[in-house]
């Protein structure tokens, strides 16, 4: 069976069949939705049993030539690093579909229907083999994206609507530049047009050509990140659209740009990756000390955790960028744990904001008091996105600036206020609302207490929170050699070997 | 044997917590008690099975490590789930369980009046399970997790009352400076990761030489794990969150901020010697820093009138003495110290305690005195701490300080240094307790007398202060000079290592003892004379050095000076950052340039409804863009 083209036909088809569902019927779209992304749920997890983690090599490939004569084909697979970002958004996009059932908009078969569209591109961009493809599904993803804003979202949803297309278009087209200048030059060296990424693989670009088109390529994804100080669509987007759409493009649209520079960018072109590095390595800083400078005083929450996660993906975008095996390992890991924790932090905004009827932070207080159930999730989360140690979030953080720290030890220290930050800001968003006198409410929050409904989205969320925190081998040993392997080349470039295990921990003493 | 024993101590206070947790609907109080206090019971009974297997053992027979299981394999190295048993840790396990289950029968009456009783236990057990973490923890990775659990633990408990609005600030500053300290440990983990290619404890320290004796390397990897102790641990700079926790219900601060938690630094220093012996001016900045802050903490103790915050300011004092004794190399008699004040600060604040609750939350000396004829216990039991940390001869301070001070004097001029500050600290330190002690205790009653005669304790309470009254009085006779050395023995085989031990002189030992006694009984006498045989004295006294006085009551203005250098630019930077600079610089050009291209669209497109279209616009523009642009560049190869 071509598992992995049923990723994203499954949804796709469900994505159809929604459109077709008349309107009034609204069980219908449920039972069709549910359907749809539970049964992707299941595929996702064949393609998982199936996959060999002992290989880095993209696998379980579905090749179909398409347009034969310039090398495009339908190509889909999957490798160490995809196959949890696959897992990933199948199961998100499952509790979306569950938060998104309970509160329907208007015309919900619609919103329903453009949710899977979305997440068909974004299935199909995780797992594209073949650079056309890849722009396909990335083109594909924005748009229902940018309808769900702009029908759907809040007072100003035309504007963030807007801002975002044109954003995120002008990335888009420069990557399509890009893509057809690498196929043209691999066409030259190669004998054959292809567009297959590991075809190209290997290919030896100028260091002019590859320093062009690694910036070309990281251009599209700094947007998609956002990787500051590309951000400007960030808080339009994110404060306008549907809470579901908020928490699904922070936890799995930025994911697409990483995914794209681990995938794409870095393997492909090791020299201009190592020319623009510390250029790149700045801009995450940047944004990490930035962004949490924002959260730290945004004025409501979903903007606070919206900044939060500007910071955040500042962490991943350094751990790759400074070519160490144990900082890449890291943000691999910390690519799923931050779209856990971020859905999950969005998932709280939301019982507030319908609990209380506003997402304003300092209007709100005491909640705890008439929603104890709510409060303990709501710290888990709160310690999971400011990274406690001993919290998922912390595996990957810490192996990040390990990394980070054997390499740049500067850059290492200047990420730290991003720590200490993530505290201050987290703690804000948790005691302002839970603590203090009572505020903002009139039932002592019982209104926002953790209910059934709520808990079916949230608690799997927390339990993956604790099931990466306490054996995240599990996730590090699959994606580890296709992580080494995105990497190497551009180690190789660098000239900068890793630093080996010290010869000395032979040399241990024994014990008894 | 030991390890496995040692994982069900670790694990029983956290399942305890669960049970708690997890219990559907509110449990009855009495199965709260059962659980909390029974598993930590349990937990203690362990500890001193481990203890008694161990003292059979042979001395260089009682290190164990035992691994769970393979955590993480990353990028080259990889971690267990270890834990380390060894004389350290497992003399921390007996403290934390023992002092621990004390504080929970105490607890059980002292908070029978709460909304929250389950949540109370659940939160208390999750501290003891942390900070056993701590202790146990055999590798870096997992130090850090037990040290921020500690962290995640104080914070909920001194945000224990969370509508009071002191006791939510209090918490977080709490938690903010303890990540600051948390930065640091990284950092200094990091840096063993790097230079050593392990954080396995036993590894690392096997090869800390190849840090480089005295190189930078070392004095980095010292200061930056000292940066995590001196948080911990309320040092200077990062002391200031210690007294703000008293917000907290007084077990809490008799438990995390007096007996255990804020030893976490000594304990890190202890663990880690191996690389604190790497840099000798880094063990003298640490020394000089705890001698310094013993010496703030103790004049700044002189000046508070709330009770609870007269002991906080003592514990960071007391603990200045630990950490300058561990600065200097004088790694068992900071333990020795560590353990006698386990006992008498317990003892004091649980003996605060029983005087809070008789008062109804009234925690001013100058709402007190005369309480020695309603409050036997508690009078008992703040006596006995009292005399303890004044060091009176006999009592358990004399010991363990005069055992810091002594080995102080052998250390060099630094030492010598150290010395002189910790004696004058010993007299402030019998002057401000004594002081307490009076005010509270003798003299008239408060101008209008009590509104409610003083309820003594039940004997939930009354037991745990009149155990730890007598270990304050007995316990330092496990270490006496020209005697008998039983802390340095049962240490002996994890400080084996150390290369130049020190050892005090009979002259120095003596030197000590003579003045140390004569400060102790000097402040107490000079408490005597001010605050007991005339209580009118002090208010005529009231005028005098008022300036100095008011610095000391604020604690010499470090949070006034932190709020304006750190805290409110930082709060400007970011108003500035998210009003000026995002909607003007990332967000504005793409907002203007948006505006170009809708407005061009409005044009073409004639329709002021025209959104839908204007993508549909863009898409085919953009295509046809790049279509020119593809046709381009294959004319151009072709």
């Amino acid at each position: 069976m071509p598992w992995v083209s049923l990723l994203v036909i499954v949804p796709l088809v469900a994505a159809i069949v929604l459109a077709l569902v008349p309107q009034h019927d609204r069980m219908l779209a449920r039972t069709v939705a549910l359907a749809g992304t539970g049964l992707t749920v299941a595929v996702s997890i064949v393609v998982l049993v199936l996959f060999d983690g002992g290989s880095g090599a993209f696998q379980q490939i579905d090749h179909v030539d398409w347009i034969t004569s310039l090398g495009i084909s339908w190509d889909l697979g999957v490798d160490g690093i995809s196959i949890w970002l696959v897992l990933l958004t199948t199961v998100l996009f499952t509790l979306g579909v569950i938060a998104a059932c309970q509160h329907l908009p208007e015309r919900g078969n619609m919103f329903l229907s453009l949710l899977l569209l979305s997440e068909v591109g974004l299935l199909g961009l995780f797992t594209s083999g073949d650079l056309v493809l890849f722009y396909v599904f990335w083109e594909f993803m924005l748009i229902p994206f940018a309808f769900l804003i702009w029908t759907w979202g809040g007072d100003n949803r035309r504007r963030a609507g807007l801002t975002f297309v044109v954003y995120t278009m002008v990335g888009s087209l420069i990557m399509l530049v890009a893509i057809i200048s690498t196929a043209l030059i691999a066409r030259d060296h190669l004998g054959h047009a292809t567009f297959l990424i590991r075809d190209i693989q290997g290919v030896p670009f100028s260091g002019t050509a590859s320093t062009l088109l690694f910036a070309g390529f990281v251009l599209a994804f700094a947007i998609k990140l956002p990787l500051w100080p590309f951000h400007g669509w960030l808080p339009l987007a994110y404060g306008e659209a549907p809470i579901v759409v908020t928490a699904l493009m922070a936890a799995l649209m930025s994911k697409a740009g990483v995914y794209g520079l681990l995938r794409i960018g870095v393997p492909l072109f090791p020299d201009g990756a190592n020319t623009l590095l510390i250029p790149i390595a700045i801009l995450a800083l940047i944004g990490i000390v930035y962004g949490s400078l924002l959260a730290w005083r945004a004025r409501t929450m979903r903007l606070l955790v919206g900044y939060s996660s500007l910071a955040h993906l500042g962490f991943i975008v350094l751990g790759i960028m400074v070519f160490d095996r144990m900082a890449a390992q890291g943000a691999v890991l910390q690519m799923i744990n931050h779209g856990v924790v971020v859905a999950a932090a969005f998932t709280i905004v939301m019982m507030l904001g319908r609990g209380t009827g506003t997402e304003d932070m300092d209007r709100l207080g005491g909640l705890a008091k008439g929603a104890p159930r709510l409060a303990v999730a709501f710290l888990i989360v709160t310690m999971a996105a400011l990274a406690l140690p001993g919290s998922n979030a912390f595996v990957g953080e810490f192996f990040i600036l390990g990394g980070v720290f054997r390499q740049f030890a500067w850059m290492a220290v200047i990420a730290m206020a991003g720590v200490i930050y993530a505290a201050v800001y987290m703690l804000r968003m948790y005691q302002s609302t839970m603590n203090g006198p009572v505020r903002g409410v009139a039932d002592e929050g019982r209104a926002t207490e953790l209910r059934r409904g709520d808990a079916i989205v949230l608690v799997p969320l927390i339990l993956i929170m604790f099931l990466i925190a306490l054996w995240p081998r599990v996730f590090v040993d699959a994606s580890a050699k296709a992580t080494d392997q995105a990497i190497a080349p551009a180690q190789v470039v660098a000239g900068r070997p890793l630093i080996q295990i010290a010869p000395s921990a032979a040399a241990t003493r024994e014990l008894p | 044997m030991q390890t496995t024993l040692a994982w069900f101590v670790l694990v029983l206070p956290l399942l305890g917590g669960i049970t708690l947790v997890a219990w559907p609907g509110e449990p009855p109080r009495a199965a709260t008690r059962l659980i909390g206090i029974g598993s930590i019971l349990i937990a203690f009974a362990l500890a001193v099975t481990i203890f008694v297997s161990l003292l059979m053992n042979a001395p260089d027979d009682r290190t164990f490590t035992s691994g769970l299981y393979e955590w993480i394999s990353i990028g080259g190295i990889s971690l267990d789930l270890s834990i380390l048993v060894d004389p350290l840790s497992v003399m921390m396990l007996l403290i934390i369980t023992g002092v621990g289950f004390l504080i929970h029968l105490f607890s059980a009456e002292y908070m029978q009046n709460d909304r929250d009783y389950r949540r109370f236990f659940a939160e208390m057990n999750l501290f003891v399970f942390s900070m056993l973490l701590l202790v146990l923890a055999g590798n870096f990775f997992f130090l850090i997790v037990g040290w921020a659990f500690v962290g995640l633990a104080s914070y909920l408990l001194i945000g224990f009352w969370y509508e009071r609005p002191a006791a939510v600030a209090a918490a977080k500053k709490a938690f903010v400076m303890n990540v600051i300290g948390d930065a640091g440990l990284v950092l200094g983990a990091l840096l063993i990761l790097r230079q050593l290619g392990t954080l396995d404890f036993q590894q690392a320290f096997a090869n800390a030489d190849q840090l480089g004796a005295n190189s930078g390397t070392a004095l980095a990897v010292c200061l930056l794990l000292f940066v995590g102790a001196a948080a911990k641990s309320a040092q200077i700079p990062l002391h200031t969150w210690l007294p703000d926790a008293m917000e907290g219900p007084t077990p809490v601060s008799a438990l995390i901020h007096a007996a255990t938690m804020v030893t976490a630094g000594v304990y890190l220093v202890e663990r880690c010697h191996a690389l604190f012996q790497m840099s000798e001016l880094a063990g003298q900045i640490i020394a000089v820093i705890g001698a310094a802050t013993l010496l703030m903490a103790a004049t700044v103790a002189l000046q508070q009138v709330d009770i609870k915050r007269v002991l906080a300011w003592s514990t960071v004092s007391q603990i200045g003495y630990m950490i300058m004794a561990a600065g200097l190399g004088a790694y068992s008699a900071a333990m020795f110290h560590l353990l006698m004040h386990a006992f008498f600060k317990a003892c004091l604040f649980l003996a605060a305690g029983i005087i809070i609750h008789a008062l109804h939350d009234e925690q001013s000396l100058n709402k007190m005195g005369g309480l020695k004829k309603y409050l036997r216990v508690a009078y008992f039991g703040m006596a006995m701490g009292c005399l303890a940390i004044a060091g009176f001869p006999g009592f358990d301070a004399f010991f363990s300080k005069d055992d810091v001070l002594a080995t102080a004097l052998a250390a060099g001029p630094v030492g010598v240094a150290c010395w002189i500050i910790g004696v004058v600290g010993a007299f402030i330190t019998a002057l401000y307790m004594f002081r307490l002690l009076f005010r509270a205790f003798f003299g008239p009653g408060p101008s209008g007398g009590y509104a409610h005669a003083p309820h003594p304790s039940k004997w939930w309470m009354a037991v745990p202060v009149i155990i730890l009254g007598v270990l304050s009085l007995v316990g330092g006779w496990i270490q006496v000079p020209f005697g008998w050395t039983g802390i340095s023995d049962w240490l002996a085989p994890v400080l084996a290592d150390v290369q130049h031990p020190l050892e005090a002189t009979n002259a120095q030992v003596w030197l000590t003892i003579g003045f140390s006694t004569a400060a102790a009984l000097g402040g107490i006498a000079l408490a005597w004379w001010l605050f007991a045989a005339d209580p009118e004295r002090r208010i005529r006294l009231a005028a005098v050095a008022r300036g100095p006085r008011e610095v000391m009551r604020e604690a010499y203005l470090f949070d006034q000076a932190y709020d304006d250098v750190f805290i409110e630019p930082g709060r400007e930077l970011g108003t500035v950052l998210l009003d000026d600079v995002e909607p003007k610089g990332p967000q504005g050009l793409i907002t203007g340039t948006a505006a170009v291209i809708r407005d061009t669209v409005r044009v073409v497109s004639a329709s002021e409804n025209g959104f839908v279209r204007s993508y549909a616009f863009a898409m085919i523009a953009g295509l046809a863009v790049a279509g020119v642009i593809l046709a381009i560049v294959v004319a151009g190869v072709a």
